[in-house]
């Protein structure tokens, strides 16, 4: 097997992958495509592997996969022995499609708004901004129940899946588009767990944790 | 009524649980950001969120357990003190530095944390606050102003039961207490508690968390029909130059603090402990790892002695003493007469004995009593999660000292019990190894092991700034040669001296009075400030920039290289 990553250093999407195949400890190449400035993502050769135009792509051996999401689903299923990131039990396929879904909404809104402010990019910033609120609200209450209830990840499982690593990137890079994750303790104590998974990769903008506690 | 930034009321700005080990939460008070962390001691630091460095956000800094690391240099800030125990753009540099960020005062009551703009007001708790055991609710952040916050759970009450308010932003519902946090002029934070853990507790805190939710969206709504307020411009008091800045030379203060005795006891064969702490349980001043202290003995005598804490450890320092047969003044009299309870004077910690955090590899070898401070180093190194391997060499398995603190280190601990003087030279060389790239040693022992090392480590190789070690006795043949004159600028007096003579002597003989103590420039006590004239340093108490520096010395030993001295004195 060859794996190959279309990569911009610097997209969340692209990070995503970077992140799990790290975490897997798959061995990749990439290929720089120079989304900003560049526009490289618009090229024809691009659009021959990904019509939609859109970072990121991967290529395993003949196989070209577009979406972030779905190139995490498929890199679990075929590479993690352990079966943890990409369960197979139906309702936690379900669960975790769901947050993938989520995911894709804060590309829109909190990665917009990064865009629109460090990219010019001609994104309604305020829009995008009230937007990622909505929904940091909404995952910071749902990870501070789960707190309450054993749960330390996003879905049921006691171990985090892909539908952490979906949605970890623009959460963390969310003050680059102005959006304070101060209102959000449930959210950040999050952000601190994924970044102690074994394997964990930083990006430009995300910072590593310090080690956990031990007695 | 508006908010004030100078309002001296303690607001609660987190619940207990937002600060697991580790962490650093970023939270606000009257629009001044904050980062909160828990130090594995459980202590809470309520901090200003910026590096005195270069301003960045420390509640994206890194929670090592007892210190703060920011994340853009790793500057590294102690738990308690706020004080700066580290700057690794100056690794080898030790100045008795002072740096310290701002702290807000900080308790933890009811399952939440409080604080307050400022020292004004002692915390008291809220009235029908004691005999409960509270219940904190999922606070609820609301965008609107903190007194409409107010009124709007207040007209949460029903008519046959109004709501009570109480001072500081509180709204008492039946058995329910609001607080309202006053984050900004235009945000806030509902903190509620219920008077007891109710039985099914997860159902009765979604219960609170769905009703808190529709009232904060009533507030919001009201809230976007009204002009935003201003948000509150705190003006950040800048901490003094002093304070916040790295000194080119921290010229040694000689300030004294005093101490009680608070323990006292035989940590092993030969050694006593003692702990010595604040009179009123106030922290003690920042120290670096290998600093020592200068304790004042009731017989008059100074002596040194090494700080074994670990980072952020600061309610009371331990130092160890060798009980020694024939010991004359020193440690005989701390060992002897010096009980619990007695109160000592120590000096602020001085560090000749820096320890540097950006090694590949650390080896701290300790011989006896030498121990104390690479105890310390190995506690800084072990909290940072940085390799290091400590050997200890001691007579016999009973003169291990602080053996509980060394069984709680993860690193490296090698104790060699009973070994000849041949035996050890071997395992040294064997430990050390050829020197490679970033790899530091660091000894404390008798004088004969601290040769023995270093005879070693230069065979292997070892570079001289790779080799650490301090003396508190200073065995160096003083030159007493030279002849000078010293002005005191303050006396107005020129004296000469000749060879043969100290300045001290010449001093005291023109009738002056100036303290002294070990008189071979080890202790400190007659350190002067020097205005003008190049020093001939030839003591152990300062260290190398400070003498660089040329604008301190000790008068008992060293002398001039300049045919005058301008003394401040
Ligand atoms: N749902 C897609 C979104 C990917 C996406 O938005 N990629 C960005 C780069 S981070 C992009 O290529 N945007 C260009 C565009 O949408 O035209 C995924 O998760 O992969
Ligand atoms: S800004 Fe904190 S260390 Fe530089």
């Amino acid at each position: 097997m060859t794996i190959t990553l279309y990569d911009f250093e610097l997209s969340g999407n692209c990070y995503k992958l970077r992140l799990l195949m790290s975490i897997l400890g798959l061995p990749y190449d990439i290929v720089p495509v120079d989304f900003f400035p560049g526009r490289e993502h618009k090229a024809d050769w691009f659009l021959r592997l990904n019509p939609f135009g859109q970072l990121p792509v991967l290529k395993d051996d003949d196989l070209v996969l577009s979406d972030s999401g779905a190139i995490l689903a498929y890199l679990a299923k075929k590479y993690d022995a352990s079966g943890q990131w990409f369960p197979d039990d139906p309702a936690i396929t379900a669960e975790i499609l769901r947050w993938h879904a989520v995911a894709d909404d804060i590309t829109a809104t909190s990665s917009a708004a990064r865009l629109a402010l460090g990219y010019d990019y001609d994104f309604d910033i305020e829009k995008s901004q009230k937007g990622a609120h909505r929904i940091f609200r909404l995952i910071d209450e749902h990870l501070w129940f789960g707190e309450r209830e054993g749960r330390d990840w996003l879905c049921a499982p006691s171990h985090p899946t892909t539908a952490d690593i979906a949605c970890f990137p623009y959460v963390m890079l969310s003050e680059e588009g102005g959006i304070s994750r101060q209102d959000y303790p449930a959210l950040r104590r999050w952000t601190d767990r994924v970044r102690r998974i074994p394997g964990f990769t930083v990006m430009s903008g995300i910072f590593p944790a310090g080690p956990a506690k031990v007695d | 009524m508006p908010l004030s930034l100078s309002d001296p009321n303690w607001y609660p700005i987190a619940s207990s649980e937002d600060l697991p080990f580790r962490h650093v939460y970023q939270g606000q008070l009257l629009g001044r950001e904050l980062a909160v962390w828990r130090a594995d001691d459980g202590n809470v630091n309520v901090w200003e969120n910026r590096c005195l460095h270069r301003g960045v956000r420390l509640s994206i800094g890194i929670n090592e357990g007892q210190e703060l690391k920011c994340q853009y240099h790793g500057w590294r800030y102690a738990n308690r003190s706020a004080g700066c125990t580290y700057i690794p753009a100056h690794p080898a540099d030790a100045p008795a530095r002072r740096i310290e960020n701002r702290k807000y005062p900080v308790r933890e009551a009811y399952g939440l944390i409080w604080s307050a703009a400022n020292d004004e007001k002692p915390f008291a708790p809220f009235p029908g606050a004691e005999g409960q055991s509270w219940f904190a609710l999922r606070p609820m952040p609301v965008n609107a102003a903190p007194e409409d916050v107010v009124a709007g759970l207040a007209r949460l009450a029903p008519d046959d039961q109004p709501a009570d308010l109480l001072p500081g932003l509180t709204v008492r519902l039946g058995e329910i207490v609001y607080f309202v946090q006053p984050v900004d002029a235009g945000r806030a934070v509902i903190r509620g508690l219920l008077p007891e853990t109710p039985a099914d507790a997860l159902a009765a805190l979604r219960h609170h968390n769905e009703h808190l939710t529709h009232l904060r969206d009533r507030l919001e709504r009201a809230a976007a029909r009204k002009p935003a307020p201003e948000p509150l411009q705190p003006i950040y008091e800048k901490v003094s130059a002093d304070l916040a800045t790295m000194p080119d030379i921290a010229v040694p203060r000689g300030n004294t603090l005093n101490v009680v005795v608070s323990r006292k006891w035989q940590s092993a064969d030969g050694v006593i402990g003692f702990e010595l702490a604040d009179r009123d349980g106030k922290h003690l001043p920042t120290f670096q790892p290998g600093a020592h202290i200068d304790v004042h003995l009731p017989n008059g005598l100074v002596r040194q002695y090494s700080i074994t804490n670990g980072p952020g450890d600061l309610l009371s320092y331990v130092i160890g003493v060798k009980q020694e047969n024939a010991s004359k003044g020193g440690s005989k009299v701390l060992v002897e007469t010096v009980r619990e309870g007695d109160v000592l004077a120590i000096s602020e910690p001085r560090n000749n004995f820096p320890l540097r955090r950006d090694a590949t590899r650390t080896v701290l070898i300790a011989g006896g009593i030498g121990i104390t401070p690479l105890l310390s180093m190995a506690r800084f190194l072990d909290k940072s999660s940085l390799p290091y391997e400590l050997h200890y060499f001691t007579r016999n398995g009973e003169s291990v000292a602080f053996k509980s603190e060394l069984d709680a280190l993860h690193g490296a601990v090698h104790v060699h019990t009973g070994l000849a003087r041949d035996a050890i030279r071997g395992t040294i060389d064997q430990v050390l190894g050829p020197h490679q790239f970033a790899n530091h040693v660091y000894i404390c022992g008798p004088g004969a092991m601290l040769e023995m090392v270093q005879e070693t480590a230069a065979r292997l190789g070892w570079p001289d700034e790779a080799v650490h070690f301090e003396y508190f006795q200073n065995d160096k043949t003083i030159d007493a040669s030279s002849a000078f004159d010293i002005e005191l600028a303050r006396s107005a007096m020129t004296l000469h001296v000749p060879a043969g003579k100290t300045i001290l002597e010449v001093m005291r003989e023109a009738g002056l009075t100036v303290p002294s103590s070990c008189e071979q420039g080890a202790c400190g006590t007659c350190l002067t400030t020097v205005m003008e004239g190049e020093v001939d340093h030839q003591d152990v108490y300062l260290n190398k920039s400070e003498k660089a520096s040329n604008t301190c010395m000790m008068t008992c030993v060293s002398r001039a290289k300049s045919a005058r001295l301008v003394l401040d004195i």
